[in-house]
């Protein structure tokens, strides 16, 4: 990545999370993937919780997550690129993320981060963004909603 | 759609996770909970091997498919738009004086020629006066003011039907005629053509036709270079023409080849008047950039408007000045497969065999097939129009593959083809039929805007109607003239097409409306519970698989299940009775016996009967009719089989509380029946 002979990443990992963030991430990965033609995964992992086994029908009858990947897909198209759609189940959507940028040898984790703040102001990162940002193997980019004024 | 998951092992045990798989991803895309949007494989996958070539075949012919969001919408320049929507109306002028010429003719020793010239200029004023209407027409309707829509909205839907029909009338007209006429100027380079107009023009609409089935959109400069390249050299033409003749220097042409009248007339005002009603064929197309406002790009209005006034001087200019050289060369029709006036024009002003000949008669017939293609985007809109309104079949609203109205193209090709094939290919027979219906929109269409500036009295109304009001009456005068003179030649099958069309939209029309009140569901009715009894009738060829099926469907649709045997011979009847109840207990099985062979009746009677012994107190049944069907894999297959379910389907179609089901038997199904039947109850399909 430091080289700048080199294409900025030849595989990318996309994290969706269906929030808004996820048109601004696809557009931008295609944007980035374009001259090096690199391979783009979309990835949305829907959360197990422990009551439930893990190969629950759970991610195959939600609407909701099949139009965040299809959504995903349609941005990729309408800026003429590819996207590969992955639909995961796992009990820990970052330790997912994760496993699957590393097993797939991606050079890059891009992940959208909306803008929310806790009870009392402070900035709220949540715990998936630390998480990957401290254990993917890859180089990892997020990309943050821009603050809206009431929130300021 | 439940997908396929597959486990993945991941690198820790807290890593594990599951690939849920998503097999409608290719077919379609959600957009929101319980909504999908279908994709392009989804709309049309022919299942054989016949219908995948076919659709192969329809693809390199008429492109992919497109999407409703790939619709290009782009607004035209004030240029660009007077290119595209003027090349119908200048291109008239390209045979409006020939049609003079040819009525002029008939009187002896050529006494009437020096009419024409006044003829044009009466021509040019009524021009004037529709085109100064017309451009009211663009300030009322931003949105687009055809003929009908203006009459529908102020005067009657009926008067807007007798404008609709006109128009479309119109709209064929201008393509056959400007094919026959672009046919003539391709003559004038290249006389062998002649014995093959037929077969060039077929070739031509075709092309047209398969340019719009493609989507081909007036937008791009091709369209614009012709209609500037045909006015660039028609007025150096006329420029040079009228030089020539100021400065002393005209050589009359003396013509081998000379238009013969079908016998010589008097001089007469019928006859001028005749001549009249011909040479008005230069005002078709006028009404193109009123229908078109909103193409333009904004203020569209006032830029419509404006293309309209400069439209109008352009074919004003034209059409007189060619009507003036023509003259002044001593220019005539020629007879069948010789020149028409303007390429002998052409001929006399810039000499025969030069360049600038070549690039005219090349550009005239360029802008000739430009205006035909003007009606392949107008009619199917018009068409679609009218069938939102419901007075044309609803096939003409829906858009193909490429978003092109393709039922309303294929049709307008198919009769423009059929009228030029009858009338030999000759614009001069076809024109006859032209005006008359151009005449009825542009009357109508004025009286509309008189009604429209009365009922909305902005300010500047009074001036707005009058001049609307002038443009009426004037147009309603020589619509009298056209129809009257023209009569005999051929108007009158317009003025008998007008009124059929008309009853024919208003048949469709009440069609459609006693359909819709017998389906209409009261709004605001909470929909009940359904509580009428189910009764299944399944009719049996004999024991097989596919019965069984159809019996297991029929089970789980209600209680009283029963199977009908119709049976020739009793023996066979008997056979069959013993097997089925060993076989398929708790369904009773009826056998009809019938000596005189048939199918079909006695288990329509039997029917029948059931209905008739239902108690009459209690509401009549819903019979489902459950119809085995073995399922055929190619053309030879569905010969050899279903023949007598076919039957049985079309016999029940429409009977009364009577539901058909087809319950398919695939031979490449799994069954699950394998190991209860044994292997020789399995043939024969039924049907067979």
């Amino acid at each position: 990545m430091s080289n700048p002979e080199q294409p900025p990443f030849r595989r990318a990992v996309i994290a969706l999370n269906g929030g808004p963030a996820d048109e601004r991430i696809v557009r931008l990965a295609a944007e980035l993937a374009r001259p090096s033609r690199a391979e783009l995964v979309a990835v949305h992992v829907v959360e197990i919780d422990w009551t439930l086994p893990l190969d629950a029908d759970v991610a195959g009858r939600s609407d909701e997550a099949q139009r965040v990947l299809d959504e995903a897909e349609a941005v990729a198209e309408q800026v003429h690129y590819k996207i590969e759609p992955v639909l995961l189940q796992a009990r820990d959507v970052a330790a997912a993320l994760v496993d699957e940028a590393s097993e797939r040898r991606a050079d890059l984790l891009l992940i959208g981060l909306s803008y929310k703040t806790r009870f009392g102001g402070d900035f709220a990162i949540g715990r998936t963004v630390p998480y990957v940002l401290k254990n993917a193997p890859c180089a990892v980019w997020v990309v943050r909603e821009p603050i809206v004024e009431e929130q300021q | 759609m439940i997908g396929g998951r597959r486990p993945i092992a991941g690198r820790k045990i807290a890593d594990r996770r599951v690939r849920v798989e998503r097999p409608h991803a290719p077919y379609f895309r959600y957009s929101g909970p319980g909504q999908l949007v279908a994709r392009e494989a989804a709309s049309e996958r022919p299942k054989t091997a016949t219908g995948r070539f076919l659709a192969r075949l329809k693809n390199v012919a008429l492109g992919r498919p497109l999407a409703n969001e790939e619709e290009i919408g782009e607004r035209l320049s004030k240029k660009k738009a007077l290119a595209i929507f003027s090349s119908d109306a200048i291109s008239s002028s390209a045979y409006a004086t020939e049609e003079i010429l040819k009525v002029l003719i008939a009187v002896a020793a050529g006494a009437a020629l020096a009419y024409s010239v006044g003829i044009s200029i009466a021509i040019a004023g009524l021009l004037a006066v529709v085109s100064v209407s017309y451009r009211q027409v663009c300030r009322a309707y931003p949105s687009g003011g055809g003929a009908y829509v203006v009459a529908r909205d102020n005067l009657s839907q009926l008067l807007g039907l007798i404008a609709a029909a006109a128009l479309l009338i119109d709209y064929v007209m201008t393509v056959a005629v400007s094919t026959a006429s672009a046919i003539e100027q391709i003559q004038s380079i290249a006389p062998q053509v002649y014995p093959f107009r037929i077969e060039v023009a077929a070739l031509s609409i075709s092309l047209i036709t398969i340019g719009n089935l493609r989507g081909l959109r007036e937008s791009g400069n091709i369209f614009a270079i012709p209609t500037y390249l045909f006015i660039g050299l028609a007025l150096l033409m006329i420029g040079t023409g009228l030089v020539r003749v100021l400065a002393g220097d005209v050589t009359p042409l003396h013509q081998q080849n000379v238009f013969h009248p079908p016998s010589p007339e008097p001089l007469t005002v019928f006859l001028l008047l005749k001549a009249f009603a011909s040479g008005s064929v230069a005002l078709t197309g006028v009404e193109a950039i009123a229908n078109g406002v909103p193409a333009f790009k904004p203020p569209e209005s006032r830029n419509a408007a404006n293309t309209m006034t400069a439209m109008a001087i352009l074919l004003g200019v034209l059409f007189v000045g060619i009507t003036i050289v023509a003259h002044a060369f001593n220019i005539v029709p020629t007879g069948p497969g010789g020149d028409s006036v303007v390429a002998l024009e052409a001929k006399t002003i810039f000499g025969s065999g030069s360049v600038l000949v070549l690039a005219f008669a090349i550009a005239t017939a360029l802008i000739l097939f430009l205006a035909a293609n003007t009606s392949f985007n107008a009619f199917p809109r018009l068409a679609a129009i009218l069938a939102q309104d419901g007075f044309m079949p609803r096939q003409f609203g829906f858009r193909g593959d490429r978003l092109a109205y393709s039922y309303g193209i294929v049709l307008l090709a198919a009769i423009a083809f059929g009228i030029l094939y009858a009338f030999g290919g000759d614009t001069h027979a076809l024109i006859p039929l032209y005006s008359v219906g151009v005449f009825v929109c542009f009357t109508l269409s004025q009286i509309g805007m008189v009604k429209h500036w009365r009922a909305v009295r902005e300010r500047g109304w009074r001036w707005r109607a009058a001049i609307n009001a002038i443009g009426a009456v004037l147009t309603f005068v020589v619509l009298i003239v056209v129809a009257s003179v023209k009569f005999v030649d051929g108007a009158y099958l317009v003025v008998l097409l007008i009124p059929t069309l008309v009853a024919l939209m208003l048949f469709i029309s009440r069609q459609y409306q006693a359909s819709a009140r017998e389906l209409a569901v009261r709004p605001g009715l909470v929909v009940p519970l359904p509580h009428r009894e189910e009764r299944v009738v399944i009719p049996i060829p004999g024991i097989n698989r596919a019965v069984i099926q159809a019996v297991n469907v029929g089970r789980s649709i209600g209680d009283d299940v029963r199977a009908v045997f119709i049976s020739e011979e009793p023996d066979e009847a008997a056979r069959i009775r013993a097997r089925w109840e060993q076989q398929v207990p708790g369904v009773p099985l009826v056998v009809v016996e019938s000596p005189y062979r048939a199918l079909v009746g006695p288990l329509l009677a039997y029917l029948d009967v059931l209905d008739r012994a239902w108690p009459p107190d209690k509401e009549a049944p819903i019979t489902f009719v459950i119809v085995p069907e073995y399922v055929a894999r190619s053309w030879w297959e569905r010969i050899l089989y279903n023949q007598s379910a076919r039957r049985l389907r079309t016999a029940l179609l429409g009977r009364p509380h009577t539901v058909v089901v087809n319950v398919p038997y695939r031979r490449e199904d799994p069954s699950t029946l394998d190991s209860t039947l044994s292997p020789e109850s399995a043939p024969p399909p039924p049907g067979a």
